[in-house]
């Protein structure tokens, strides 16, 4: 694999990674701690022919975002926490009409204005369902600078082959620290991009929401001959409202399924010391960081600890964590939150004694704080 | 080499962000690891400001100073002094400014505390108050050593605009010279 060193912050790198993912368009309103991304995107997208809006707030900078999306170009907002809230009806929008999308949230403490400037993980819970209604989110969290880009590049495939706005979480640590970062060409970016699916055939045989009962609809462009309707009403084949009780029944379960039977596709994680371990630290996201020092403290003095470390957090690797848990009797989850994801950990492994390690008053949990965590155990 | 951390504090709007990432790149271009972390406070002028710098030849993972392991602070304003020496190992090097910064006697007998007046230089003997980030820069490396001098100015001069080099390569030299003096006192 041809790689290459960047030195840069976690924000700059998800804007350079949704460059070289083909995007041509990022709307958004600027927002600590995400603002880094749309500078440089103000900076990239003229460069190649594309464009970037400071829209007047942050639900007209999702709105602008999805009109791009129905244009048929891949497109980009960035935000944080109180943007998503402000952003969520509109990304309902987006999950019923299934444009696809990127989301960046860079997470700081909430809720409400919070605490703009510093790190939490506050949003992971929200960005499971941002919106009312069903759907299934997708959802990522990079866990070091060189993810900042490569979960941004994945979160564009995976917004085209699911037809549906992708999150790629950040938080503050992450989002403004610098250092190195190794990652792939540029060509083998270019090389992995998968666009959407388009109709080709006659236009008065084209049916965008006729589609398979567990895949995605096939939205062609807007303004190139095929016509269609976008509603965020319940709607029929070709997009027009209905309340034809089957038709409204089949389109919200393939929302559903057009995921929950395509997991495989979108389960990522890593597994750190995990093979001999009989501690399980769980932890995503920059937290992870002072987890794999931990293990090494913890290592050193005779403690086998290992991380399990979700990179797809929504859908979760359920069945992953169940099998860890089935053998390892000490699961600890760490959280810039209240239990969000030991919640999901719970649930997936049908164990109620995971303990919790949470912080939330927007300071970074260190590296001790977690070695003597474990050995309280 | 072993794990290098230091710290730069200030109040934001001062540059003191600058100095780190040029630390972090100089490593990083020189084979080995270095991450820069800042926080700050929603004021966006006049707010206590740290930024931690991590130097390593292994890999970094917790990208923050623990307290009690940092071995070299710069401190150019007070209130971000009183909060951040905790984090200085005892016996570590604090360098502060005497005309922001009036340490205790306590501290003194902690910590071994260098008095440079590094914004009257930047603003007096360089002639620009925004070269106190490179006069820092130039105290730091020349105390603690971390990096080779020329590939820290080198990375240094390519973090900035090519008509201020000469300025910011007047202001490293006059931070080495005042750092080297104050080490002989």
């Amino acid at each position: 694999m041809a790689t290459r060193e960047i030195i840069s912050s976690g924000n700059e790198l998800s804007a350079l990674a949704a460059r070289d993912a083909g995007c041509k368009f990022f709307a958004g309103y600027p927002i600590t701690p995400s603002s880094e991304i749309m500078h440089e995107m103000s900076g990239l997208m003229p460069e190649i022919g594309g464009a970037c809006i400071q829209m007047e707030d942050e639900i007209a900078g999702v709105a602008a975002a999805i009109g791009a999306g129905m244009s048929g170009l891949r497109t980009m907002t960035a935000t944080s926490g109180p943007g998503i809230s402000l952003k969520a009806e509109n990304l309902g929008l987006a999950q019923m009409t299934e444009v696809p999308l990127v989301v960046v949230n860079v997470m700081r403490g909430g809720p409400s204005t919070g605490l703009p400037t510093r790190v939490s993980q506050g949003d992971v819970a929200q960005a499971k369902n941002p919106s009312h209604g069903d759907y299934k989110s997708i959802t990522l969290c990079a866990g070091s600078l060189a993810e900042c880009y490569t979960e941004t590049v994945r979160a564009f495939n995976l917004a085209d082959r699911f037809m549906q706005p992708v999150f790629v979480l950040l938080d503050e640590t992450l989002g403004h620290m610098h250092g190195k970062a190794i990652l792939p060409s540029e060509e083998e970016v270019a090389a992995s991009i998968v666009p959407r699916k388009t109709f080709e055939g006659p236009a008065e045989e084209y049916f965008p929401y006729e589609c398979e009962s567990d895949q995605p609809a096939v939205l062609n462009p807007m303004f190139k001959g095929y016509r269609y309707h976008f509603t965020g009403l319940h709607h029929d084949k070709r997009g027009f409202p209905t309340e034809e009780i089957e038709t409204c029944r089949k389109l919200i379960q393939r929302l559903e399924d057009k995921v929950e039977l395509h997991k495989d596709e979108l389960e990522l994680y890593e597994e750190f010391h995990t093979d001999d371990a009989e501690v399980l630290l769980v932890a995503y996201g920059s937290v992870s960081l002072a987890a794999k020092e931990a293990i090494k403290h913890l290592r050193a003095e005779g403690i086998k600890a290992g991380l399990f470390r979700p990179i797809t957090l929504w859908p979760s690797p359920a069945d992953k964590m169940k099998e860890l848990a089935d053998r390892i009797p000490k699961v600890l989850c760490i959280e810039l939150n209240i239990g969000q994801y030991r919640d999901e950990v719970q649930r997936a492994t049908g164990r109620l004694d995971i303990d919790g390690l949470f912080k939330v008053n927007g300071r970074p949990i260190s590296p001790y704080e977690i070695v003597n965590k474990v050995k309280e155990l | 080499m072993a794990r290098t951390l230091m710290r730069f504090t200030g109040v934001g709007g001062q540059g003191v962000l600058l100095a780190g990432e040029i630390f972090a790149a100089a490593k990083i271009k020189n084979g080995g690891n270095g991450l820069k972390t800042a926080t700050y406070t929603s004021q966006v002028r006049g707010g206590p400001t740290v930024v931690d710098i991590t130097l390593d030849d292994d890999e970094i993972y917790y990208p923050y100073a623990n307290d009690g392991e940092i071995s070299f602070m710069l401190s150019v304003a007070q209130v971000s002094y009183d909060q951040f020496k905790k984090g200085v190992q005892d016996g570590g090097i604090i360098v502060v400014d005497p005309n922001l910064v009036k340490p205790s006697d306590e501290d003194r007998k902690k910590w071994n505390i260098i008095e440079i007046p590094i914004i009257t230089i930047a603003k007096e003997e360089v002639g620009n108050v925004i070269t106190q980030s490179v006069v820092a820069l130039a105290i730091a490396n020349t105390i603690m050593k971390p990096l080779d001098r020329e590939v820290l100015i080198e990375t240094m001069l390519s973090k900035v605009p090519a008509k201020v080099h000469d300025v910011n390569k007047v202001a490293y030299d006059l931070g080495e010279k005042y750092a080297n003096e104050a080490m002989k006192k």
